[in-house]
């Protein structure tokens, strides 16, 4: 047996307690963090398997998200709803979610229930089972999911159409969610083949922080996890984006009492070196009621409602995406103007070391934000270990973030934030016809 | 990211199996300054944090009906300009930390004002300068009153692009009617009567000393800071304490509003009924009871309408513990098609509620459940400390509300189970709010109510009369 374990001090973040990660890989290539933390008695398990809509095709679109959901629906030896069941009467809750990238299993759970809460992840990870009546009835579920998210609402539509637009051959061009008509028609062939792929223990990080010792984590991990064969994770993407070539457009019309606007630009993968220098170029963006947008659209020239921007983590190239709601009366195009010209300033003049500070002042106490509770703890390890591709990187987040400088923000202002790699996706509301009130 | 639950269906979480048989509030000290001002301080070290939670009582019950929202925007114009800062001044210095102050947003029955802040350790003294700043001297500039209602009545227009999120103002407006104080939640014709003198008014006769608790905890030294706090918060006027409006009756039962969104595809349905108060006796074996009836994945409600029949992503069932008694509702949605057939389930659930009770098992499940699940959402961080502070100085309550909640979990009998699924979950006289398209559902809706009241999601404010 190979064990790696490293040994980290969280002093870098200047915590008042002390704070270590051990690690370990089980023989069948599943990798282990553990930190331990007694201030409560309860553990949080964190399930990180390298497999979501990228790895999907069309015409199975969404069946990674549709397997988070297969996977609380039985397996051998805890049979239909019995892995909700035993939980919730050991004092555990649960949840999962699907990226592009990820399928990630959240277990919370007092100490007491560690041993049944491994039994049972072993269990379905090895043994799924796949009965045609839980097929559909969880196909009725993700479809009610889906009306939720994207049919009936009108950020989760336009979203939707943003992606499919900005991306036209990487798998980012697909919902997580999945197309209607693939919900519709998966069968049971595409179940198994996609389980066999993804849910190999050499495709998956473990994560456990809370109220637990190495050893009994160590322990229990190979006691009900080392014993499932390794397999083939799945194959490597071939298909990269093109570059783009010139700006494209969206229109979506809809009922709607206010307009949306979304701009994207394509970015690198979250492990680029210019992840710092973006998250800081965001910052001063968006974050707080002084920052340039926020201060200039929402507050001075009062043109949106709010402005956001975000950029989810990838394995491969992304968006950075600007959301906005123009205010009642405001065209769309006029917000966006504004939106356009404060990018522009900050292509062509250079950030002050004032402004500098301010952006990682903040950057720094919201990540200590993340760090408050078991939960968030244990999603940051698995984030950093899968997309940074190293946990290890949670703890030099200060360091990296104070190297970045005024010049790199320019430049990948300068670099991605261009007309020609632009996708706009705008929200038009839709006169009712004739509707009187009622 | 597409989640397996939403989080509203991860309601009502509260500890522990067998071994652990109770948990404690952390030691904290409370002070009454000489204005009355309530001091709180729990230290807790860990993140290098500190947060401040300040409650003005009153929150949306001191709204005047017809000015619905004064409160909250009151508390987001409390940075908009002090005596000391412009708000650009303010935000500025406030980004410059790191900091975050939050004041008076969110929706749904208050009984206070909250404002909280939280700062680096370090930034201690910065911080607490700020906050006061804000709080105690606020200039109200007129610009800024005008910029901020105008922005809240587009929010409010907005918030109707978001099923979701609208149905609950339509049915707190609906279910407790207009003559009570929890029935007449801010829209966008009671935002748009809001002018300076309200809110001038509004903040001189709450933000005083004998109306306000101050709540401090995370990483900070008590010693050092109490005395820094008794004096930032020594000089407010003490001014009287809120006189808390009488409980009105609610609309009484059997009613239905239906709220017609044309392009909808599904329909939201809420189903209410009279609950209990913050301090009703019943509260801990009704929170047991309602987890299994709808609080859990595995509740009889999620159960009937997600697992076995695939109606819906999620269905629920919260109980409100507000200063005056609250409702019970039940919540979901579903394709417009199965609109009947999702309610008759929900209803079908809740008759065998009451007829069969709940077993033995069940009730041992349950108890497990509530205390498992309980510090992890309650007991971790400071914030959430903070939020338990709050709740104990607002409603009166003492310590025991934590200390004693596992041995009254344990207490609760399998009679005593049943007996408040028989007084509190009853097949009639329910008050329905749906939302959907009122073309397709408008027939089916009949059948569960009288009289039923019907309004566009396009009409101005969230009237159902």
């Amino acid at each position: 047996m190979r064990l790696a374990i490293v040994l980290l001090c969280l002093s870098a973040l200047g915590w008042a307690q002390p704070a270590d990660v051990r690690t370990e890989t089980l023989q069948n290539g599943m990798k282990i963090l553990v930190q331990e933390d007694h201030n409560i008695p309860n553990v949080a398990m964190y399930f990180f398997f390298r497999i979501g809509s990228r790895n999907e095709h069309p015409g199975t679109t969404g069946l990674s998200h549709f397997f988070e959901h297969m996977m609380f629906n039985g397996a051998k030896k805890y049979g239909p709803k019995q892995f909700d069941i035993q939980m919730e009467k050991n004092g555990g809750n649960n949840n999962a979610y699907t990226t592009e990238d990820t399928t990630v299993y959240t277990d919370w759970f007092p100490r007491s229930a560690l041993e049944l809460m491994m039994d049972m992840e072993a269990d379905r990870i090895r043994d799924l089972s796949f009965d045609p009546k839980m097929v559909e009835s969880e196909r009725g579920v993700v479809y009610s999911e889906r009306r939720l998210s994207v049919d009936n609402s009108n950020f989760g539509v336009l979203f939707e159409q943003l992606g499919a637009a900005a991306f036209v051959a990487h798998p980012y061009h697909w919902p997580v969610i999945g197309w209607p008509s693939d919900i519709e028609s998966w069968t049971m062939d595409d179940l198994k083949t996609h389980f066999r792929m993804g849910y190999a223990p050499n495709n998956c990080v473990m994560v456990v922080v809370g109220d637990v010792s190495n050893a009994e984590v160590m322990g229990l991990a190979k006691k009900y996890l080392e014993p499932i064969p390794r397999q083939e994770p799945p194959p490597p993407l071939r298909t990269k984006e093109p570059e783009q070539l010139g700006e494209k457009r969206v229109v979506v019309r809809k009922r709607a009492q206010l307009p949306i606007e979304l701009v994207a630009y394509h970015v690198p993968e979250t492990k680029n070196a210019d992840d710092a220098p973006l998250d800081v170029l965001e910052t001063l963006l968006v974050h707080g009621q002084s920052s340039r947008l926020y201060n200039r659209m929402v507050d001075k020239e009062q043109l949106a409602l709010n402005v956001n921007a975000f950029r989810q983590n990838a394995l491969d190239p992304g968006l950075l995406i600007f959301s906005l709601s123009p205010r009642s009366g405001v065209e769309p195009a006029r917000a966006e103007k504004a939106l356009f010209e404060e990018l522009d300033r900050v292509r062509n003049e250079p950030v002050s070391e004032q402004e500098m500070r301010k952006a990682k002042n903040q950057l720094l106490a919201d990540h200590y934000r993340q760090l408050k509770t078991i939960a968030g703890r244990a999603n940051l390890l698995g984030v950093y270990e899968v997309y940074y591709g190293d946990y290890r990187k949670l703890f030099t987040v200060e360091q990296t973030l104070e190297a970045v400088t005024a010049a790199d923000v320019q430049r990948v202002a300068r670099q991605y934030l261009v007309e020609k790699n632009r996708t706009i996706a705008t929200l038009i509301p839709e006169a009712p016809a004739a509707e009187g009130s009622r | 990211m597409t989640a397996r639950l939403s989080f509203g269906l991860m309601v009502a979480a509260a500890g522990l199996l067998g071994q652990v048989s109770q948990v404690k509030l952390p030691p904290y000290s409370r002070q009454v300054l000489p204005n009355g001002v309530v001091v709180d301080l729990m230290a807790r070290p860990g993140v290098p944090l500190v947060g401040f939670r300040i409650l003005v009582k009153g929150g949306g019950e001191s709204d005047p009906a017809d000015r619905a929202g004064l409160a909250s925007v009151t508390a987001q114009l409390l940075r908009k300009g002090t005596s000391k800062r412009s708000a650009d001044q303010f935000s500025e210095e406030l980004d410059f930390l790191g900091g975050t102050f939050q004041a008076g947003e969110g929706f749904g029955i208050s009984s206070a004002t909250t404002i909280s802040a939280e700062f680096l350790k370090k930034d201690f003294d910065r911080g607490l300068d700020l906050l006061t700043d804000a709080v105690l001297r606020p200039t109200f500039p007129e610009a800024e009153v005008r910029k901020l209602v105008a922005q809240r009545v587009d929010a409010a227009k907005s918030l109707k692009d978001n099923p979701q999120g609208a149905i609950g103002s339509y049915f707190q407006s609906f279910f407790f009617g207009a003559s009570h104080p929890y029935g007449h939640p801010a829209d966008e014709i009671t935002l748009a009567r809001i002018g300076r003198q309200d809110v001038v008014g509004y903040h001189q006769s709450t933000y005083c000393g004998r109306n306000m608790v101050v709540i401090v905890t995370g990483d900070f030294d008590p010693a050092v800071a109490g005395p820094k706090i008794a004096e930032a918060f020594g000089g407010a006027a003490a001014g009287t304490a809120f006189a808390w409006p009488a409980a009105a009756p609610f609309r009484s039962g059997g009613d239905l509003l239906l709220v017609d969104k044309p392009d909808a595809t599904q329909t939201y349905f809420y189903i209410g009924q009279p609950g209990v108060d913050r301090k009703n006796p019943d509260r801990v074996t009704l929170q047991l009871v309602n987890t299994l009836f709808g609080g859990r994945f595995t509740s009889m409600l999620n159960e009937e309408l997600r697992v076995n029949s695939g109606l819906t992503y999620g269905a629920n069932c919260q109980v409100q513990e507000p200063r005056l008694r609250g409702s019970i509702v039940i919540t979901t949605f579903t394709k417009t098609e199965t609109t009947a057939k999702a309610i008759d389930m929900a209803l079908d659930v809740l008759k065998r509620l009451g007829e069969k009770g709940i077993g033995a098992e069940q009730l041992a499940s349950v108890k497990a459940y509530v205390k498992g699940t309980y510090p992890p959402a309650r007991l971790q961080t400071a914030d959430q400390l903070a939020v338990i502070l709050g709740d104990l100085e607002l409603y009166g309550l003492g310590r025991d509300e934590v200390d004693d909640l596992f041995a009254r979990i344990d207490a609760v009998t399998l009679e005593q189970a049943n007996a408040a699924a028989r007084k509190y979950y009853k097949p009639d006289h329910l008050t329905f709010v749906l939302l959907g398209n009122a073309a397709k559902i408008r027939e089916a809706a009949g059948k569960y109510a009288p009289k039923v009241v019907e309004v566009a999601v396009s009409k101005p404010g969230l009237g159902g009369e």
